[in-house]
């Protein structure tokens, strides 16, 4: 294999990891300023974020089994350690834009940070690691580029080296997200030994009858828990809120907004098969056994594991007072709604969940820009400081509101579309996902409380009498003399740039939502 | 040629993520933590070796190839665990898990 | 036959035996030489395998570099290396937790033949084939993981100039 038809494919994974190594030599030669560094990281993700459009952007999306520019591999091949899908096209876009949107709102953060070159330096290689699960079509590829994601956003939790909290979110991450890769490891380990091959492929050409049903169960089972860790699915939330309220306000944003949709993916990669093409015939086990369908079991499972997820953390979502640990649980409940695409699994509902997925990045990952602005103006963390921001600051308030009403699924925003194409897919399904589709609306409903909450807060509770906002600056970490009223020109593009896409999007969602659709007709029909 | 029975294998690697999860359930040490991580990864490794050497061919070696990787991948994650430990030791100067407690629920 | 089974067995339960111990005993220090036994009594295994190359990566990385590195975070985080732990209790929901999954784990035995079966020894060409060439993409992943580690670690560890 010539080196050319080897690298091509991965031209946008090659730039990023070019944007990481000049980082890392800088770093070396002591250029370490902010606006430097965090410049070729936003050319980087730009660059890759332009090519993997433009990859979707050519691509004859009808006839998808081949890419332009070199994404040839084989999307069914039983040795291909990678396959090219257009669905994974778009989630490399995804992921590019929270990558993108993060580090143009950390470009303009005072100059003062040694971290600056490893700050950059790892969210480029956590988001590789995420542009990498997309392509993977092998069990062990998938989870060792999770974990190249994992380890980067461990070390970012924990790149304010001298912030205890950061640190000791850093460590509850850590513990937590080395239990979850072992139990994904064994899980995987499992399938390994009943299947006798780690593809996914292969393993979804066998997935009918099986030599072990015992082993493929407890294999899938351990996979779902180590999987569930990595995208704060309910069982498995515990550790994601004193993580997302500890780390750096930017890096939570990242977490909510990318890394976590890293585990969702996988998610799609590993369990949409066996939902979707139970085998009756056939077989590739080393030994020979009984057959068992395993798509029913993986629908009732995911679809519990969706409803607890939903429900749990919208009501533990109306309990928080802090405006950081109420998002977070927030974000807890979207995965949820996110989870019921794949249950479903019909090609309409996976082009929802990958909408919401894309409308979470605009939604969640923005809101914790703001929240990391809002913090640098001298404003406190919890939700009854936001009073009368909106008289303050006002455009930044209608910014953030615009955020909260779409998380809340207020129609002409994007989070109403996504909501909409989900909801309506699992109702056209029939049978028992109805009822997943009654749990979200339900869910949607309950969440509009603690989003209102804020709202009122912001626009119609009188400011504290003495203006906080000047004073606490002064007193807090240095003098924030920052352009753009104090946000910053990099953070207030990417909060403007998320506002604008959230009512664009949701006011004409024909050209995102005809791209997805069409993505997730083809990742259902050439799955097999 | 080696013959032995496969079941032992199996109930051995079972013990040992067994024992390695109700150490990273009760542990409050952070060693002892990275310590019951690594027992439960040998057996994730262990798992892979023996399914290898029992399937025979391409697929066994694809196993024992799995095997070096996760060696090399187990160690690497110790080294990030132990690079975050000292940074809180310097900074809080314990590494017990209960007694960092900024973070509540 | 009946030489390897004995053998096996042995080496099993002084793996089990090493891992709980380790995980069981206040003095830090021991639990690094406990874990080390364990360490080796694995890539004992391993060779019992028919799968040397494993065996002595086991060593070399584990037995070698990991217990080390454990030491020296010992070491590195207390004041006096042998100073004891606080007891910390056992806890019934972990115990039950771990006494369940090893129960679920144990019952897929059944799906397996009971008797001694043929263990295929692999020549480590062969290996390094599959390894460096066919599979090649899981090295380069781990290179990028290492060079995320390294790069992040050492960041967090050196003492910068305030």
């Amino acid at each position: 294999m010539d080196v050319a038809s080897f690298v091509l494919p991965f031209l946008p994974e090659v730039v990023l990891l070019a944007a990481t190594l000049l980082i890392f030599l800088l770093d070396v030669l002591h250029v370490r300023r902010t606006e430097i560094v965090g410049a070729l990281a936003v050319a980087g993700a730009a660059v890759a974020l332009l090519l993997v459009v433009a990859d979707l952007r050519f691509a004859p999306l009808a006839s998808l089994a081949t890419l332009p520019a070199g994404r040839i591999d084989a999307v069914g091949s039983p040795t291909a350690l990678f396959a090219f899908t257009s669905l994974g096209l778009v989630f490399q876009g995804v992921f590019l834009i929270a990558t993108l949107l993060v580090s143009l709102a950390s470009v303009s953060r005072p100059s003062d940070e040694r971290g600056a070159p490893i700050f950059f330096g790892l969210l480029l290689l956590a988001t590789l690691g995420m542009l990498l699960v997309t392509v993977a079509a092998d069990l062990i590829f998938l989870l060792l580029a999770v974990e190249l994601t994992s380890i980067s956003t461990y070390l970012l939790v924990a790149y304010t080296r001298r912030d205890p909290r950061s640190l000791e979110a850093a460590m509850k991450f850590y513990i937590i997200g080395a239990l979850s890769t072992t139990l994904s490891f064994f899980g995987a380990s499992l399938l390994y030994g009943a299947y006798g091959t780690t593809n996914l492929y292969a393993i979804r050409l066998a997935a009918g009858p099986v030599g072990f049903p015992v082993l493929v169960l407890l294999g899938y089972g351990f996979l779902i828990a180590g999987l569930a860790f990595k995208a704060t699915l309910v069982p498995f939330h515990a550790w994601a809120v004193d993580v997302y309220d500890g780390a750096p306000t930017d890096v939570t944003a990242f977490l909510a907004g990318g890394s976590k949709k890293v585990g969702l993916f996988a998610f799609f990669l590993v369990f949409l098969a066996p939902i979707l093409f139970v085998r009756t015939v056939g077989g590739g086990s080393p030994f020979t056994g009984a057959a068992v369908g395993l798509g029913p079991v993986f629908q009732l499972t995911l679809g519990v594991l969706a409803v607890l997820t939903m429900t749990v953390g919208n009501v533990l979502a109306l309990l928080q007072k802090e405006m950081k640990r109420m998002l977070a649980y927030s974000s807890i409940s979207q995965a949820g709604y996110m989870l019921i695409g794949i249950t479903v699994g019909t090609a309409p509902a996976i082009a929802g969940a990958t909408l919401q997925i894309f409308a979470h990045v605009f939604m969640k990952g923005a809101a914790f820009l703001v929240v990391g602005g809002v913090a640098a103006l001298g404003i406190g963390p919890l939700v009854d400081d936001y009073r009368g921001l909106g008289t303050r600051r006002p455009l930044l308030s209608v910014a953030f509101a615009l955020m909260l009403l779409s998380l809340a699924g207020v129609p002409l925003t994007i989070g109403f579309v996504s909501k909409f194409v989900l909801f309506s897919a699992a109702v056209q399904a029939q049978g028992f996902f109805v009822w997943l589709a009654v749990a979200g609306l339900l869910n949607s409903a309950l969440s509009v409380f603690y989003y209102a909450r804020v709202l009122k807060v912001m626009f119609f509770d009188p400011a504290p009498a003495a203006p906080a906002d000047r004073g606490a600056v002064v007193g807090a970490s240095g003098p924030s003399i920052l352009p753009a009223g104090g946000l910053g020109y990099g953070r207030a593009v990417a909060i403007g740039l998320s506002a604008a896409l959230i009512v664009l999007v949701g006011l004409y969602p024909q050209p995102v939502l005809g791209a997805i659709q069409l993505a997730a007709q083809h990742f259902v029909a050439t799955g097999a | 040629m080696t013959d032995l029975p496969i079941v032992g294998f199996v109930a051995l690697s079972a013990a040992l993520l067994a024992i390695g999860v109700f150490g990273i359930l009760t542990r409050r040490n952070f060693i002892l933590l990275l310590i019951a991580i690594e027992i439960s990864m040998n057996a994730a490794i262990l798992n892979f070796v023996y399914f290898g050497a029992y399937l025979g061919g391409t697929p066994g070696l694809t196993g024992q190839s799995i095997a070096v990787v996760l060696v090399g991948f187990a160690a690497t994650e110790v080294a990030v665990g132990l690079g975050i430990v000292l940074a809180l030791n310097r900074v809080k100067g314990t590494i017990n898990v209960e007694k960092a407690t900024e973070l509540r629920f | 036959m009946i030489l390897e089974e004995l053998a096996f067995l042995v080496l099993a339960a002084v793996a089990v035996v090493t891992a709980i111990s380790s995980l069981l005993v206040r003095e830090l220090v021991h639990t690094i030489l406990w874990i080390a036994v364990f360490f080796v009594d694995l890539s004992a295994i391993y060779f019992l395998l028919e799968a040397p190359f494993l065996g002595v990566l086991q060593l070399g990385v584990y037995a070698g570099a990991v217990t080390v590195l454990l030491l020296f975070g010992i070491m590195v985080t207390r004041k006096r290396i042998f100073s004891r732990e606080a007891a910390t209790g056992i806890g019934a929901v972990p115990l039950a937790l771990a006494v369940v999954t090893f129960i679920f784990l144990v019952a897929s035995v059944g799906e397996f033949p009971q008797g001694p079966t043929v263990i295929h020894a692999y020549d480590p060409s062969f290996l390094s084939e599959n390894l460096f060439n066919v599979n090649g993409p899981w090295l380069l992943l781990l290179g990028l993981i290492m060079l995320s580690a390294v790069g992040g670690a050492i960041y967090l560890v050196r003492e910068g100039r305030e």
